[in-house]
């Protein structure tokens, strides 16, 4: 497949998800990425014993697998001189520098942008953080959790003011995911930038901006017009003016989605694909206002079809309907459709567990010349350390000097 | 033996990349491991653990530290006596 990153490598110094994620689709990309972790404890990502309500397996570990696919792992102690040292050393053979740490603690340990750009300086500099690199609270950290959802307004919108509280974020990494990809794309446009002019940027994306930027349609419009749109309460029929837009119940229990936003020249084909010829030419109905005037009645034709008969049903019938619909999935049902498979969104990588079983993997969005994405699974911690230096022209009485000042293990 | 020698299995497709050595035979399946790949059959019945990819493995005293670059059926030992893997400690973490 086309790597089109194949040549540039970057210099990961970063946990958890968000900023690992943005190494990880530069790595589907075929980058060579050197992910920096502490050389006993590994990334904090390694802990997470429970995760969405289940115990993970720490060989199968897919909480650190996702965000760290196809990179190489670094084991450097950068709280020691020696350490510091080393990871200058390492940044002059990069092209990015990628990190999530918060400024202080990059001041701390010497490698802020001053540091890094000192020993390389035509590095791109790029930071991922929870609410800005600028304004009072710039030390401060976050999860998505906390920065992407809660605060960001995006839970507020999420929730039906009839609820006792807020709904949560439900996916785990779901806004770090997002962000990730937001960051390799500022550092694809750097790299761009770069070759251009020869400038090296420093770029910063947070989760608060990964947000902002998300719920950016609702936004405008908030600010426009001082309603902020939010979820109503789950239901079958139509909660909108437009009888077309809704979930429906079918009769086990399951829930087609109709978004048929613009129903002009659809109404007709629409009604009979239910089953309601008779609504199809109810004058109430004949065209798009009069639709939405008697929204009310129509949305209860449609209920009322769509309990009639099982989900199985409505999948296969309404596949020569013109209007936009869907069936409501869940995730492993959506592994299994052709249409997933005909576009490759599930990738496999090997399980460091010696089992033949792969792990399947979302791959990252974009594809390239239609050819699915092939990568490598997350290091083992410290997995390429030796590896690495050497690579990088080491002797290995360096290697073992390193070693004793403790700064690699 | 020098720190970065790569080292074959005899009886699997386990090779590694020596980190440390001391005093004593690297095997793995109960056969010395070399830097030509021999074949002295199948894994020991006593060493036929496996070997998982980008492991480390260490002895008690830590005289010895290999990273595994290929995975194979043997287990690794040194004079007889098993090899343990050394793994990261992550900080304790949970949603």
């Amino acid at each position: 497949m086309a790597k089109v990153m194949e040549g540039v490598r970057i210099l990961e110094v970063a946990q958890f998800t968000f900023v690992p994620a943005a190494g990880a689709v530069l790595a589907d990309w075929g980058a060579d990425v050197i992910k920096i972790e502490h050389p006993v404890r590994g990334d904090t990502q390694r802990g997470f014993l429970n995760m969405g309500g289940v115990q993970l397996d720490p060989q199968r570990h897919t909480l650190f697998e996702h965000p760290n696919r196809g990179k190489r792992s670094v084991g450097v102690d950068f709280t020691k001189p020696e350490g510091q040292e080393l990871l200058h050393e390492l940044a002059k053979h990069c092209d990015v520098f990628l990190t999530n740490y918060l400024p202080q603690l990059r001041q701390k340990y010497r490698f802020d942008v001053e540091h890094i750009r000192a020993a390389n300086p035509n590095i791109i500099y790029a930071r991922g953080s929870a609410w800005g690199e600028k304004g009072p609270e710039r030390e401060n950290g976050g999860f998505d959790g906390t920065a992407f959802w809660s605060r960001s307004g995006i839970a507020d919108c999420m929730s039906p003011p009839e609820l006792d509280g807020p709904i949560s974020q439900g996916i785990q990494a779901f806004g770090d995911s997002i962000g990730g990809m937001f960051i390799a794309g500022g550092i694809s446009a750097a790299l761009y930038h770069r070759e251009r002019t020869g400038e090296a940027k420093v770029l910063d994306v947070s989760l608060l901006s990964t947000a902002t930027w998300a719920a950016g349609a609702n936004m405008a419009q908030a600010l426009e017009t001082g309603v902020i749109t939010r979820n109503s309460m789950p239901k079958s029929g139509s909660g909108s003016r437009n009888p077309f837009m809704g979930n429906f119940r079918t009769s086990d229990g399951r829930f087609i989605n109709l978004c048929i936003v613009s129903p002009t020249g659809l109404i007709e084909d629409t009604f009979n694909h239910i089953g309601r010829p008779d609504a199809a030419a109810d004058p109430r109905f004949k065209d798009v206002l009069s639709l939405i005037e008697n929204t009310q009645a129509a949305s209860e034709i449609l209920v009322e079809a769509f309990a009639a008969k099982p989900f199985a049903y409505w999948r296969e019938h309404l596949r020569t309907m013109r209007g936009q619909w869907a069936p409501i999935l869940n995730l492993i049902e959506l592994s299994e459709e052709e249409q997933v498979a005909a576009n490759d969104h599930i990738i496999e990588v090997e399980a460091a567990d010696g089992s033949d079983r792969p792990l399947r993997l979302s791959r990252s969005p974009v594809e390239w010349d239609l050819e699915p994405i092939t990568t490598t699974r997350s290091p083992q911690a410290n997995e390429h350390t030796e590896i690495v230096l050497m690579e990088m022209g080491m002797e290995w009485d360096r290697i073992e000097q390193l070693k004793a000042a403790g700064a690699i293990a | 033996m020098k720190p970065g020698t790569r080292l074959k299995s005899a009886v699997c497709d386990t090779e590694v990349m020596v980190i440390r050595a001391g005093e004593g035979t690297i095997e793995c399946g109960g056969h010395p491991m070399s830097e030509d790949k021999q074949d002295a059959g199948t894994p020991a019945e006593a060493h036929a653990g496996g070997t998982l990819i980008g492991k480390r493995y260490v002895d008690d005293a830590h005289s010895f530290e290999l990273l595994c670059v290929k995975p194979g059926k043997g287990s690794l030992s040194v004079d007889g006596v098993a090899l343990s893997t050394k793994d990261a400690k992550p900080l304790p973490a949970s949603d």
